[in-house]
């Protein structure tokens, strides 16, 4: 009853003679031999599955659920809260460091003791470091002929002026070959406002400097606090400064006794 | 017989909307899903593999277990045993492309019963899936009005849609295999 394909061409056939026929080809279609399906192998592998996928699907509830509950337990214990307060506080201020640090450069690490030093300023009064603990100090490595300097070193006149009262000093250390000789013209001339010496190898060096500007903010206990080597990045220095001058208030009562 | 013992379980079915009987529709529905898959793809085992991924798919699917679950079973799994088809065609086609892997039918094979089962198999793998899957479900004894509900189609065009798929299927056959051949 092979149909003759040729009349199927036009399409009408196609619902009758023609379509009889594709529905007979597909009725051959059968699954082969004595096959039967398995309803209960069927159903066991089916579970074995589910289960599977059940498990996966759990598994990460709970491990969001422990998460959450974590969190909560950590902020719910007035402890822990601080804890993880400190943790945020100290990861935005990571966030917004005061400048760029390479790996490669020797800088001291926060925390460490900001090495002393006694240096001399214009007047040739003496410099120490140490004098200034209870402050906080912002100690920039600078020359006449760095480009970058003459960019922060209004910025830092600026926090002198802004924050001295609160028991903040930046100290300025040249490391121009020549000295006073071109310093001193150029103090003239720019009239800055925070005390400037002129650095010496044996300084300079257990403080890392390998390029300038390089800048450290060093706590009221005399431990460095935060490091830029480069231009300062403005706004999180300031930042960084108001976080380590504390409240007005106290820290007016420290800078007294001090 | 088919539509009647299906219509059954279907009326079952919603009378359990309310809790729907997962097991039950399992068992009831396994051994039809299975076959409908087998009817496309030659390996049995395959395709109790291929029903279980149908109910594992409907289990995955809750709108799916209330709403003509039945109808749904089926368009999946002709669906899948339809991918798988395609799969392996075109993993045949490459594999004689490339030559060095190729399978010749045996003798006994090429003159089974099988072949010309063979032949619809791969006209159905190459015609558009849509005429595959309507052909498919139709053959299976589905009404017009169940195919427009397990195809998503308006009932009004499923005739229309039908005549194109035989069309379809016809030319494609007879283009790969003449206008005489063997099995009638």
């Amino acid at each position: 009853m092979a149909p003759d394909m040729t009349k199927n061409s036009d399409g009408k056939n196609d619902a009758t003679n023609g379509g009889r026929w594709v529905d007979d080809q597909l009725a051959t279609l059968a699954p082969s031999g004595e096959w039967q399906p398995n309803v209960a192998r069927g159903f066991a592998r089916f579970n074995e599955r589910r289960s599977a996928q059940k498990w996966r699907g759990r598994k990460w509830i709970f491990a969001v659920a422990a998460l959450a509950a974590a969190c909560i337990i950590a902020l719910a214990l007035p402890q822990y809260r601080e804890g993880v307060q400190r943790l945020w506080r100290d990861s935005d201020f990571k966030s917004v460091d005061i400048g760029q640090v390479s790996a490669d450069v020797k800088a001291l690490k926060d925390g460490q003791a900001a090495p002393d030093f006694t240096l001399q300023d214009s007047t040739g009064a003496d410099v120490r470091l140490s004098a200034y603990k209870g402050k906080v100090v912002l100690l920039n490595f600078w020359a006449t002929w760095c480009g970058g300097c003459q960019v922060e070193i209004p910025w830092l006149m600026g926090f002198q002026k802004k924050y001295k009262d609160r028991g903040f000093v930046v100290i300025g250390i040249s490391m121009d070959d020549d000295g006073w000789k071109s310093v001193r013209p150029y103090l003239a001339e720019k009239k800055l406002n925070y005390p400037v010496v002129i650095g010496t190898e044996k300084v300079s060096k257990p403080y890392g400097l390998d390029s300038m500007p390089m800048t450290y903010l060093i706590d009221r206990e005399g431990k460095v606090a935060a490091t830029s080597v480069g231009i300062v990045n403005k706004d999180a220095c300031e930042h960084q400064i108001v976080e380590l001058l504390g409240p007005p208030h106290s820290d007016q009562s420290q800078f007294r006794m001090n | 017989m088919f539509v009647s013992a299906g219509s059954e379980a279907l009326d079952g079915m919603k009378a359990r909307e309310s809790a729907f009987d997962f097991e039950a529709i399992f068992r009831a529905q396994y051994g039809r899903v299975a076959r409908v898959i087998a009817r496309v793809v030659r390996d049995p085992a395959r395709a109790e593999e291929l029903a279980v991924e149908v109910f594992l798919k409907l289990w995955r699917s809750p709108a799916a277990q209330i709403d003509h679950a039945e109808a749904w079973l089926y368009r999946v799994a002709v669906r899948k045993a339809l991918d798988e088809l395609r799969r392996r065609t075109r993993r045949a086609r490459y594999e004689s492309l490339v030559g060095f892997v190729r399978r010749n039918p045996t003798p006994e094979e090429l003159h089974s019963a099988g072949e010309q089962q063979e032949k619809i198999r791969l006209v159905l793998a190459v015609i558009g899936a849509r005429h595959s899957e309507l052909l498919l479900l139709r053959s299976q004894g589905l009404t017009y009005e169940e195919l427009a509900v397990a195809l998503n189609l308006k009932a009004v065009s499923v005739g229309t849609l039908l005549a194109r798929a035989q069309q379809a299927f016809r030319k494609e056959y007879v283009s790969r295999y003449g206008t005489r051949y063997d099995k009638e």
